[in-house]
């Protein structure tokens, strides 16, 4: 299979290369993602983000070789999430665990990094609340509360009063109500009701009418990427609600450009909020798409979670550059501090406090490209986001 | 209806000795496996820790569907309510893991206390669709209750004080590993007491033929449902120990999905006998692990085909297959239905 | 007023996707008397045959249920003669593992073709517009899906209690042996209600597509809750299914109107007390 493949070729790579030069040692990377079930996909992308810094930077950082060790975790099962870290950290030996998808995964890893002496770059998983758990890990996607705060202006600019808050009853579900809640009633708007929707709701009509019911002029949705988030945008088209003027708002996890095909045209006009469009327009995203689409296999594949690898890998390897190849997670750790540069999705850094990072997030309006196909155009920015659910920590 | 296959174990008319001897043999042998695993093995205790506390499980399943005859796809509901008790307690303030153990045993054996009650009020599939329900609302409450349980993100960083204030619980996990080798072992011969005794004899002839307990004079309901305190206890325990060893309590714990693989694996290693769970349970769980790491989109179809060769040629799992080639003279009787 | 009305009519859409579906696993259970946990994975296999043949081979969505509801009924001849057959008899838990291992199979097979991405089912034109039912907007489809439900409901019903297969149908249902005694062919009577049965649960997995979108994980996923319906409704019996189908689809979409962060709740907590008050289901046969 594709992963075994991988890793006997970067294996390979890594001995013919380290038989060449005196001193190479091999520096192992622990990627735990899912790479099989409903979110394979999604594990897909980390795989690409990988192998496509990799292809562009090269497989070792100062002699020292990069071996990557790519480990499986299908859903959100915390057990079996501290269970593979703990195999890659004592049998693989890793000096870094890196990827991550969901939240509840996070949190069972964070326990044991520091008697690990291994700090976790997250790939995606996005409560606030991970970074509070230990001071060795970084994370380079995003919050939830961080791509959903600009809507709340974003909003009430467009002459929105009231807003019904409709989301996915799970962790960040229930931090994108509330970072949506305090960013709209902060610029003088209105959450008129807030529901909750458990997370194997397949039948919206129930919500919409109550959407319709509540008098409200937008509806705000979070759920997660896959069957639901479909679902849910299909009842917001067929139900009449877009026909009767209610906007839709919602961060970009609803749009990501993978979904977009099955959303088909229902999806032009939806607006969202995100830190990354595989459209951006600039030189490093263009380099990263056209490596990343090769490792992917397809261009309609690639989505958000190959940029937080992309950029993951970035850390982690400016990581093995300041400890020379040394294990000691805390130097590591303190030397990506306020390390910024210019990733495909825009100017990013992170943040020496939080060890969160710091990006660019953008307005984007679902549109219909010259062949045909919708994708995540960005119309407005807002610099320099921080996490605001860390902030007031 | 009849809910569980006809093949059972009758216990040979053999001399009490010899069956002392025989169920020696096999905790010792239990023993010396857990043992090798630890020598063998250094690097992936954590993995069979979890192999244990699963275990556990299994062989809560076989006292309720393998002596009793009860078939349950539920099961999962009293190791999560374990698992949940002790991660709950831990972050409460309790870090003892012997008495995180204990209390992980008390929730369970309530949880299984309230499952037996409504479960033995219905038959047949009916029972067996009030097992999923009920595992089904434990799995929502968990949900919803996340200012106590987490909820989704799970309930995270439970620090288990060191075992009788020496053995650290850490990273390797030896002591975790240790810990729940003993537990198990010291749970299997309780089990293994409980039913041989004239109790467990009541419960396989209610499995076979309730009408005629009752004919008797035996009252089915509560025997029943002290096998399935019994059995809530159990899961419990095991339940805790992933808590303890894991450090983490997930909504896994408490899930269908849970439920149908630990049944699976009991179906595996053979109804009806104590070792089957184990050697089950350890297959199964040993077999994923393997292959995940090979090719984890193939997993499932080798699952299933498992399962249907198992159905086909197998009946009686594994032990099954291992008694008809050991011939160790127990007699196997196959009965069918019309 | 209103909102009662609106509910009650994403209820009955609702219900009758589910009633479509299910039925088939009702006459399963019922006549077959096996616990066919592998219905789903049948619903699933058609989902997929019609989304190939609706998206990749550009045909119209008649002719994409048609091929597969065939599609799905070929498939599970070969299934039938070699699986179910060494099953018909066996012990519930024998029966609800083999499926159980027979719908991992079809899961993993269909990831392995088609990937774990969502597959959809484009639908004509005239199904995808809002119709304005005077108090509500309605999606176009879910009236087609309420037909449909009252189409396949009547045409049970006519074919069981009208037509001569109806009658050898619960000859053989009351009594196998007797109805084998008296010239009835019940291997012809099981096969043929077999192929109704999956068929059955290919239209609905076909036109339910929209309320349970077609994925690998689709057979397990909604399995629990095909079964729960059977159940409730008793197997074997069409006003049975019926009237759990309606009666937990309203329980359901209402639960999930007033409160829906309690969603699931009520469904089990719904099915618990049902079960507990009628253990054979509402119109279930004594055994």
């Amino acid at each position: 299979m594709k992963v075994s493949k991988r890793i006997l070729g970067a294996a390979i790579g890594a001995l013919l290369m380290g038989s060449v030069p005196a001193m190479a040692d091999t520096i192992k990377i622990g990627i735990i993602g899912p790479f099989s079930g409903p979110f394979a996909l999604q594990g897909k992308n980390f795989q690409a983000g990988v192998e496509a810094y990799m292809a562009l930077n090269g497989k070792s950082v100062k002699g020292h070789d990069i071996e990557v060790i790519y480990r499986d975790l299908p859903a959100a099962n915390p057990a079996q999430s501290r269970a593979l870290a703990q195999e890659l950290v004592v049998k693989e030996k890793v000096q870094y665990l890196g990827g991550v998808y969901f939240t509840p995964d996070a949190m069972a890893i964070t326990p044991l990094l520091k008697q690990a002496n291994t700090p976790l770059v997250i790939f995606n998983a996005a409560t606030s609340a991970i970074m509070t758990q230990s001071p060795l890990v970084v994370r380079t996607s995003f919050t939830t509360a961080q791509t959903t705060s600009p809507l709340g202006k974003i909003a009430t600019e467009r002459g929105v009063k009231k807003v019904i808050s409709a989301v996915s009853d799970y962790g960040p579900g229930v931090d994108a109500e509330a970072a949506f809640k305090k960013a709209f009633e902060a610029a003088g708007g209105q959450v008129v009701e807030a529901i909750r929707m458990p997370l194997n709701t397949t039948d919206f009509s129930p919500i919409m009418q109550r959407v319709r019911d509540s008098g409200a002029e937008a509806v705000f949705a979070f759920l997660p990427s896959g069957p639901t988030t479909l679902g849910f945008v299909k009842a917001y088209n067929e139900t009449g609600l877009k026909q009767a003027g209610i906007k839709f708002f919602a961060p970009g996890d609803l749009t990501q450009e993978s979904d977009l095909p099955a959303l088909g045209d229902g999806a032009v006009g939806l607006l969202t909020t995100f830190h990354y469009a595989v459209s951006h327009d600039s030189p490093e995203n263009k380099k990263f798409v056209e490596a990343a689409t090769k490792a992917i296999g397809g261009a309609d594949q690639l989505s958000f979670p190959s940029v937080g690898a992309y950029d993951g890998m970035h850390v982690i390897y400016k990581m093995i550059e300041a400890t020379d190849g040394k294990q000691d997670a805390q130097k590591a750790v303190d030397a990506v501090k306020g390390l910024s540069w210019t990733s495909p999705r825009g100017p990013v850094s992170i943040d020496a406090e939080t060890r969160h990072i710091t990006e660019n997030i953008y307005l984007r309006e679902v549109v219909k490209g010259p062949d045909g196909k919708t994708l995540n155009k960005e119309i407005q920015t807002f610099p320099n986001q921080k996490d605001p659910g860390l902030a007031t920590q | 209806m009849q809910v569980i296959a006809h093949t059972e174990r009758v216990a040979a008319p053999s001399s009490a000795g010899n069956r002392w001897l025989r169920d020696a043999i096999g905790v010792s042998l239990i023993v010396a496996a857990g043992l090798a695993g630890y020598w063998l093995f250094p690097d992936n205790l954590a993995l069979l820790t979890r192999v244990i506390a699963v275990a556990l499980l299994v062989l809560s399943i076989d006292l309720i569907t393998g002596y009793c005859g009860v078939a349950t796809l539920g099961q999962a509901a009293l190791f999560g309510a374990g698992a949940y008790a002790a991660g709950i307690a831990c972050v409460s303030g309790v870090t003892e893991p012997l008495t995180l153990i204990t209390i992980g045993a008390v929730a369970g054996s309530a949880a299984g206390l309230l499952m037996g009650t409504i479960m033995l009020r219905a038959h047949g599939l009916a029972q067996l669709v009030l097992s999923i329900a009920i595992v089904q609302l434990f799995h929502e409450a968990a949900n919803k209750a996340s200012a106590y349980t987490g909820g989704s993100d799970g309930l995270a960083g439970l620090m288990v004080s060191p075992l009788f204030g020496v053995f650290e619980f850490d990273l390797w996990g030896q002591t975790a590993y240790l810990f729940g080798l003993a537990l198990l072992v010291v749970v299997f011969v309780v089990l293994k007491f409980i039913v041989s005794s004239p109790f467990g004899m009541l419960c396989r002839g209610i499995k076979q033929d309730p009408i005629r307990i009752r004919a008797m004079g035996s009252f089915v309901f509560p025997v029943l449902l002290k096998m399935f305190v019994i059995s809530g206890a159990v899961a419990g325990m095991g339940g805790a120990l992933a808590a303890i060893s894991t450090q983490v309590v997930g909504l896994d714990s408490v899930s269908f999905e849970l439920s149908a693989n630990a049944l699976v694996m009991l179906v595996l290693g053979g109804l009806g006998t104590l070792y089957g769970a184990l050697v089950g349970t350890v297959i199964f769980m040993g077999f994923e692990h393997i292959v995940s790491a090979i090719n984890p989109f193939h997993w499932m179809t080798m699952v299933g085909a498992l399962l249907i060769a198992v159905v086909i040629a197998a009946p009686g799992g594994l032990s099954g297959v291992l008694e008809k080639v050991s011939g160790s003279g127990k007699r196997v009787k196959t009965g069918g239905r019309a | 007023m209103q909102t009662v009305l609106s509910i009650a009519i994403d209820a009955f859409a609702y219900g009758m996707a589910l009633f479509i579906i299910c039925i088939g696993l009702s006459l399963t259970m019922g006549l077959m008397r096996v616990v066919n946990l592998a219905h789903g994975a049948f619903a699933m296999i058609a989902g997929y045959i019609a989304s190939y043949a609706a998206r990749d081979l550009g045909l119209g969505y008649a002719m994409a249920i048609f091929l597969a509801i065939i599609g799905t009924v070929i498939i599970s001849i070969p299934l039938e003669r070699l699986l179910f057959r060494r099953i018909y008899g066996r012990p519930e838990l024998t029966q609800v593992l083999m499926t159980i291992g027979i719908t991992f199979c079809v899961i993993g097979i269909t990831n392995y073709f088609f990937g774990p991405t969502l597959k959809t089912i484009p639908l004509p034109g005239s199904l995808s517009q809002p119709v304005d039912v005077g108090f509500k907007t309605i999606a176009a489809h879910r009236l087609f899906v309420m037909a449909c439900g009252v189409i396949v409901a009547g045409g049970l019903w006519y074919l069981i209690e009208r037509t001569d297969f109806g009658i050898k149908l619960r000859a053989t249902v009351d009594n196998a042996a007797m109805a084998d005694a008296l010239g009835v062919r019940t291997q012809v009577v099981y096969a043929v209600s077999f192929a109704i049965a999956i068929g059955l649960a290919a239209l609905g997995g076909v036109v339910g597509a929209e309320f349970l979108p077609i994925e690998p994980y689709y057979a397990l996923r909604y399995m629990v809750t095909f079964l729960v319906v059977v159940s409730v409704g008793g197997a074997g019996s069409i006003p049975g299914a019926v009237v759990a189908c309606l009666l937990l689809g309203a329980v359901d979409t209402t639960g999930r109107y007033l409160m829906p962060e309690f969603g699931n709740f009520f469904f089990y907590a719904a099915v618990i007390a049902i079960v507990c008050v009628f253990p054979r289901g509402f119109f279930g046969r004594a055994q």
